[in-house]
């Protein structure tokens, strides 16, 4: 009874930090609600009038929300990038940064969730999806497989950071065998997660653009690239706005990670390319649509060279050691991230309907509405996550802990104490 | 050093948390604010709708009472009494359709007579059946032309193709459905449960031959023209947000008679019957034609429909 | 150390978000950017389109309406025991008299079946007779073509030529299958073409400036 009380006064005091900040703090808040007030009102007004307020139609019946779910599980999935060095190869420095890694993982996923949600006909049915209760076609259906493992990544990861900060909100060291294990199974998980996503694509033997085995490798090294470069882009905010500690060097083991994923990611580009255009079969109509244009249609070809040319650029910086600067890695991860949610949305989701099975080629942009939709998501999913942050930040510094409990007003709530412990465990 | 506080009030509330809390009473008021489109929002469910059973759970008395409910919800919505059934399957039967290359002359008759008897939406436009005009000589899809308009079909060096759901013996709708909202009945024919459907979209994805449809808005058909001899699984109206397809005239042929799109074709082009009966036209035709194409065969779909030539 | 009065900067952030959130419930609340969903305005089509009937009606279905089949009444004119007389024109091509003006003549490639006793019987006009001598009643019109059309006689006979309609399940119910001369006129039998219904409309209308090499 009295740990319950305990956890009640931790999460009391985890929710009341979230409302409280200096300016900075709530302008970055007050700019995200009213996005995602936007964006909800945008998705009443689609409950309302149905997804022809979208641009998608029966030809290409899925568009930018399913895109976006596709690009974020690859975030989600990334996280485990951090994972491993730490976890496996006993990288001290990136220890803490786990957590900041892992609740991306989660706010990447409550996006996921949302975009899926956004983008069903019937939302109100959704419990026709629940096993037991509902109708669910599992092994056979992808989609079902999806729904498992990202809502059991989502209690993972929830799992893991939930019990190390409270663990360092209440000063004791974790018990290994608590989370240990769970993060061995995060790793494998995680690539799970998106491997069972690029199969929801992989299995449809009728869109020969995306009934090819080199997706799911693609979708992992593109994850890991774009993953690790938010992760490298977020630390380095989280540094400047909290004063957190956090290490050049771990931000350059971050760009390890990215620099092999976006050389193996353009080698499979450039695998894919060769397939596609050397045999000239007939097959390849949708890499035509997409690369050069087909019939006069040619809407996505400047987004997929903008793409690569990002991508490539990205590649090269990466391998030099000018990236090595915070200004160009920057810089190199905004062209990798970009690159790569270009790749991933347009440049998978679109031509795998363009043209139809019957060959009729109709061209596909998102509306307002669906804009605003898919800006309220993510909008959204930021505001999670700074949420997240703004408590997982002073539990790891030490000014949110069970030694100053009780105490009025609540010391954690100033933004100018100093740190009581140092970070790291 | 504390600040001396010249505004603590008897209820204890500071100026900083009275602002930050009026901010935050704004903002649930923006967000329930953010919600009013949904006032527009007129039967998108009720509690006995969301409730409903899977179509394979109903007991005959759920289903009876569902039937019931149906036919008072089409009548308030159309003014016309339905007669609505749930029809099941006849036993040593299985459908089959052939469709004669050489006769089509593409006039698009059968569009509208399907469009006509499974009351589908005028507007958004929803057909089941695409006719495809090819050239001569040529199965490639890639060559198929959607909006051909001439002053006269047939038009000299092409043939005309109307696709629809094929009823593969292999469907890949079926295995991606997440919910089992769309299965294969013995009889053959791919059905959907519309009350089932959460309209994710993947079985229009999975299908190979472009042949699901999905309702982007409120199906709007005129009362006028309300076909009232309806089926559960067949044609009786759709919602917002579900998808629909060809189920083979599931309310004609169930009672033994021929679909409508077979009726009106002024070529007999059509030709639809039990395989298992050696003595139906289907069965005559793939014994003694020649050449049947089976769409994308390649794809392992084992389709239900045989496209054939006399000359 | 916590004052009570937030710095400037924070009020000022925080009374500027009272007023965006103030106003943002009001716009949503008066539905200020509704954008009206376009939909193409689709004309209803022509109910000749789902016309079931045939083009022509058959000896047997004038019979079964108890229609006027004076038509049909060949010696109301004609006298029996006199054949008639075929004019030819300069080319040796059939000249049909002005009383049967309504028979455009056009059977056959280069119109080689331009022959009235190829099929009618001139000693017995009420009659058809065939190639190998059988005589046949106007309701059995569809032996007549079979007797030179067999792999289309035999299709038809199985169902497979020509329309049907009714029911594929006899046992629920009776097939109604077409003659030859429901949609072929045997005058002149090849198909006319005839206009094809409107095409498919997009969901979201795109204008198009020009046509496209393919059309798509």
């Amino acid at each position: 009874m009295n740990a319950a009380r305990h956890y009640l006064v931790f999460l009391q005091r985890c929710g009341r930090i979230a409302f409280v900040g200096d300016w900075r703090y709530y302008a970055w808040m007050g700019l995200l609600t009213v996005v995602s007030l936007l964006g909800l009102n945008a998705y009443a007004r689609q409950m309302a009038d149905g997804l022809i307020s979208t641009g998608m139609s029966d030809q290409v019946s899925w568009g930018v929300y399913i895109a976006n779910f596709t690009f974020l599980v690859g975030v989600a999935a990334a996280a485990v990038m951090l994972v491993i060095p730490v976890y496996i190869y006993n990288n001290e420095e990136l220890h803490d940064l786990v957590i900041f890694g892992e609740l991306l993982a989660v706010a990447a996923i409550l996006m996921c969730l949302a975009f899926v949600t956004v983008d069903l006909g019937r939302p109100d049915r959704f419990w026709h999806l629940i096993p037991g209760i509902g109708q669910f076609n599992f092994p056979a259906s992808m989609l079902s497989w999806d729904v498992l493992v990202l809502n059991g990544y989502l209690l993972l990861n929830i799992h893991i950071c939930g019990y190390l900060l409270y663990c360092r909100y209440q000063g004791r060291k974790p018990a290994k065998w608590f989370y240990i294990p769970f993060v061995f199974v995060a790793i494998g998980w995680a690539v799970s997660i998106h491997t069972v996503t690029a199969f929801l694509y992989v299995g449809l033997g009728g869109r020969p653009f995306w009934n090819s085995s080199i997706v799911g490798p693609r979708f992992l090294a593109s994850a890991f690239t774009a993953g690790p470069a938010l992760i490298i882009l977020a630390l380095q905010i989280i540094r400047n706005v909290t004063q957190y500690r956090i290490t050049d060097r771990a931000l350059l083991t971050l760009r390890g990670i990215v620099q092999v994923s976006m050389l193996i990611n353009v080698f499979l580009l450039l695998n894919e390319v060769f397939k596609e255009f050397y045999s000239g079969n007939l097959h390849i109509v949708s890499s035509k649509y997409l690369f050069v244009g087909l019939h006069g249609h040619h809407a996505l070809v400047p987004w997929i060279w903008t793409a690569i040319a990002f991508n490539l650029i990205a590649m090269v910086l990466l391998v030099l050691p000018l990236s090595r600067s915070l200004r160009w890695l920057n810089l190199t991860c905004i062209l990798s991230i970009s690159g790569i949610w270009i790749e991933k949305g347009m440049g998978l989701v679109i031509p795998g309907f363009i043209p139809t099975p019957l060959g009729q080629i109709v061209e596909y942009s998102p509306s307002l509405n669906e804009t605003l939709v898919c800006l309220g998501i993510w909008a959204a999913g930021l505001l999670a996550y700074t949420i997240f942050l703004r408590m997982a930040v002073p539990i790891l510094q030490g000014r949110l802990s069970r030694a100053n409990e009780g105490r009025s007003p609540d010391p954690a709530l100033d933004g100018t104490a100093a740190p009581e412990v140092a970070a790291g465990h | 050093m504390p600040l001396p506080d010249s505004s603590a009030p008897l209820t204890g509330v500071t100026r900083r948390s009275f602002l930050r809390g009026t901010v935050a009473l704004s903002g649930v008021a923006a967000l329930a604010a953010a919600l009013a489109p949904l006032r527009r929002l007129d039967d998108y469910t009720t509690v006995e709708r969301f409730m409903q059973k899977y179509y394979k759970e109903l007991t005959p008395d759920e289903m009876a009472r569902v039937l019931a409910r149906i036919t008072s919800e089409v009548e308030r919505e159309y003014g016309v009494r339905p007669h609505v059934r749930d029809l099941k399957p006849m036993d040593g039967v299985e459908f089959v359709y052939a469709l004669n290359l050489t006769r089509c002359i593409g006039c698009r008759k059968c569009v509208h007579a399907c469009v006509n008897e499974n009351n589908q939406s005028r507007n958004p436009e929803i057909q089941y059946i695409r006719v495809l005009r090819l050239p001569h000589g040529s199965l490639d899809i890639e060559k198929a032309e959607h909006n051909y308009a001439p002053e006269s079909v047939p038009e000299k060096g092409y043939f005309y193709m109307p696709v629809q759901c094929q009823q593969c013996k292999n469907p890949p709708c079926v295995k991606v459905c997440p919910v089992h909202a769309t299965w294969q009945e013995t009889d053959g024919i791919t059905v959907v449960d519309y009350d089932w459907c959460i309209g994710c979209r993947y079985c229009e994805a999975a299908c190979p031959y472009w042949a699901r449809r999905f309702n982007f808005a409120k199906p709007s058909l005129p009362k006028d023209r309300l076909n009232p001899e309806m089926a559960y699984l067949g044609n009786r109206p759709r919602r917002q947000g579900v998808m629909e397809k060809c189920h083979f005239c599931i309310q004609r042929t169930r009672a033994g008679r021929y679909p409508a799109c077979l009726e009106v074709c002024p070529a007999g082009a059509r030709k639809f019957g039990n395989i298992l009966d050696p003595d139906s036209e289907v069965a005559y035709i793939l014994r003694t034609k020649r050449v049947f194409i089976q769409l994308k065969e390649e794809m392992g779909t084992s389709p239900r429909f045989f496209y054939y030539f006399d000359v | 150390m916590e004052s009570d009065l937030p710095d400037t900067r924070t009020r000022w952030v925080l009374r500027g978000l009272f007023v965006t959130f103030a106003a943002l419930a009001a716009a949503f609340v008066l539905d200020l950017w509704r954008h009206p969903v376009s939909s193409a305005v689709i004309p209803p089509v022509d109910p000749k389109f789902l016309d079931t009937a045939t083009v022509r009606r058959s000896y047997a279905d004038l019979v079964r309406a108890k229609e006027d089949l004076s038509d049909f009444d060949c010696y109301g004119c004609h006298e029996r025991g006199k054949p008639p007389v075929l004019a030819f024109d300069a080319n040796h091509n059939l000249v049909v008299p002005e009383v049967h003006s309504d028979v455009v003549m056009g059977h056959g490639r280069h119109n080689r079946n331009n022959l009235c006793f190829n099929c009618h019987d001139e000693n017995n006009l009420e009659v058809f007779q065939t190639r190998d001598g059988r005589e046949l009643k106007f309701a059995e019109s569809p032996q007549l073509c079979g007797s030179c059309h067999g792999p289309t006689l035999r299709d038809w006979d199985a169902g497979v030529h020509g329309r049907t309609s009714g029911y594929w399940n006899r046992s629920a119910g009776p097939i109604d299958r077409k003659q030859c001369v429901n949609c072929h006129n045997p005058h002149s039998p090849k198909f006319p073409g005839r206009a094809p219904a409107p095409g498919p409309h997009l969901l979201h209308p795109v204008e198009t400036t020009a046509v496209e090499p393919h059309g798509h």
